[in-house]
């Protein structure tokens, strides 16, 4: 194992016979030493419930909570602590503004994108709105001329990165006219905030949600940003917790972020995103940009060098996931034999089927990158490409 | 009980390295005749696969006839060996029928629950499908 893959226990394994290379990083990201511990470290020393006790477990807890809230806003340059709540991913993120929104959504329009995977379409729709992509031209790039409000239209939500192409959207350029028409804008940083540095002030976005698991820390913990201007919303789910006086009647809230987070949250998951944020920002998102780029750039030149393959998107920036399908082969077919060959890749619709049906595929194979991939697993993946070719014919 | 199909089937894979039985589907895959496209319908496909998978049954002489196809390969191998040892008998047969062969050729072990999840939905179809005849 070279480079950070040694910070990564589990990518210490074989899978039938030969070294794991684990290439479905937008599904989920492997853990390094630092999170696993940072987690098992709660549960072995730490283990409280939050903002209620008086005792000194629950300080503690509290304490550590905090800690990592306040390492997230610093991480993603939010003006105030306040501002970040701690939420189940991306999905929970999206359906929370979602229900918030719900009195001012129904019956009126949102605008997405073409290359949405369904979790920014899907509570969207739940909420009573009704959807407008813009559009993408070939490439994939956005058609920011195709952005058309209406007096209907209440909010832009949009993701950074395709999930399924890798294709960067010009997230500024959209808030920038989406303020001309006083439309707030939602960011899906699902698969971007693992790859490049985040800036919620520099985008000027209103919301920004993102999954704790798709940035090295644990599963069914995310994070959701609320802009100042929308801390007086009311929040969907309610309980204990974020309740100012309850009175059979009537129930006030606390105010952001605690109104946001009724019941127990995920604690030892808060702090698993504090712990992946310390261990990205020891490396630095710079150098881990330039790292990842290095190796995507590598992985696309050797994929299109071969004549099997067919890469779909090719927007001016990309990173993270490479979609392709190989020529006469089935992607279902490719991925069984590249998983005998020990590359882990995701094949299917990955969740964005409007996107495939733009494509005109049923799916696709998709090798999606982290930092700890190296040149040398695009050359296996390209090994194994060869092989699924070998075998088909 | 052991069953001459599945045992012939099983010697054929006997032996064979795993990317030599992949190999094998994808040929027996090939060969398979493809389903007519008016059966290829909404209700004759199976959720659950990664891949599609659509299939028609017919009553012949008291024996159902199942004809399957899919769009992937591996799968159209899979469903190849299916067909082969489940058509032709009555609808009671094929509820008692042990499909053993599909963990002894080493499919079963060799794909992960969400895959072979696929599987499962199209046995569990057909097993359906023989009930239904049956009662």
């Amino acid at each position: 194992m070279t480079g950070f893959a040694n910070d990564f226990p589990i990518l210490a394994q074989e899978v039938y016979g030969r070294r794991l290379v684990y290439l479905d990083n937008a599904a989920t990201t492997q853990k390094p030493d630092c999170v696993i511990d940072a987690i098992s470290d709660f549960y072995r020393k730490d283990n409280s419930n939050i903002h209620r006790g008086v005792h000194y477990l629950s300080e503690v807890a509290s304490e550590k909570y905090e800690e990592a809230r306040k390492k997230v806003s610093d991480f993603i340059g939010a003006p105030e602590q306040s501002e970040v709540t701690f939420t189940s991913g991306t999905t929970g993120s999206i359906n929370q503004v979602a229900r918030s929104l719900e009195p001012t959504l129904k019956g009126n329009e949102v605008l997405v994108t073409g290359v949405e995977h369904h979790s920014n379409i899907v509570p969207w729709q739940l909420a009573g709105a009704k959807l407008r992509a813009i559009q993408v031209d070939d490439d994939c790039n956005l058609l920011l001329d195709s952005m058309e409000f209406t007096d209907k239209t209440r909010l832009v939500a949009i993701t950074h990165v395709s999930n399924v192409l890798g294709c960067i959207n010009e997230i500024r350029e959209v808030v920038k006219i989406a303020k001309e028409h006083d439309v707030p804008v939602l960011v899906d940083a699902a698969q971007s905030i693992q790859h490049i540095p985040i800036d919620v002030k520099d985008i000027g976005c209103d919301f920004l949600a993102f999954s704790g698991h798709k940035m090295y820390a644990s599963t069914g913990v995310g994070v959701l940003y609320t802009s100042e201007r929308f801390s007086d919303v009311m929040p969907a789910i309610g309980g204990g917790g974020m309740v100012e006086k309850v009175e059979l009647e009537k129930t006030t809230f606390l105010k952001p972020p605690l109104r946001f987070e009724a019941g127990t949250p995920d604690i030892a998951g808060a702090i698993s995103i504090g712990s992946a944020i310390d261990y990205l920002q020891k490396i630095g998102m710079d150098k881990v940009k330039k790292h990842e780029h290095d190796v995507y750039s590598y992985a696309r030149d050797k994929l299109m060098e071969m004549d099997i393959v067919r890469i779909y998107g090719t927007a001016d920036e990309m990173c993270g996931a490479i979609s392709f399908n190989l020529e006469d082969i089935h992607h279902y077919d490719a991925g069984l034999i590249l998983d005998k060959m020990g590359v882990a890749v995701r094949t299917g619709h990955h969740c964005a089927q409007p996107l495939m049906r733009f494509l005109g595929v049923e799916g696709t194979v998709r090798a999606s990158f982290a930092l700890y991939n190296t040149k040398e697993d695009v050359d296996m993946l390209v090994e194994g490409i060869q092989k699924v070719e070998m075998i088909h014919n | 009980m052991r069953d001459a199909i599945q045992d012939e089937i099983i010697k054929e894979f006997d032996g064979l390295e795993w990317f030599d039985k992949y190999g094998l589907l994808i040929s027996f895959g090939k060969v398979l005749e493809p389903m007519d496209a008016e059966f290829k319908t909404e209700e004759n496909a199976i959720s659950g696969c990664q891949s599609k998978v659509w299939i028609n049954s017919l009553v012949n002489d008291g024996k159902l006839v199942f004809s399957l196809d899919s769009d992937a390969m591996i799968t159209k191998g899979i469903i190849s060996l299916l067909m082969k040892v489940i058509n032709n008998r009555s609808p009671q047969e094929i509820l008692d029928l042990d499909l053993y062969f599909i963990d002894d050729i080493g499919l079963k072990s060799n794909l992960s629950p969400a895959r072979s999840n696929g599987l499962a939905s199209i046995i569990s179809r057909i097993r359906e499908i023989a009930k239904e005849k049956a009662d």
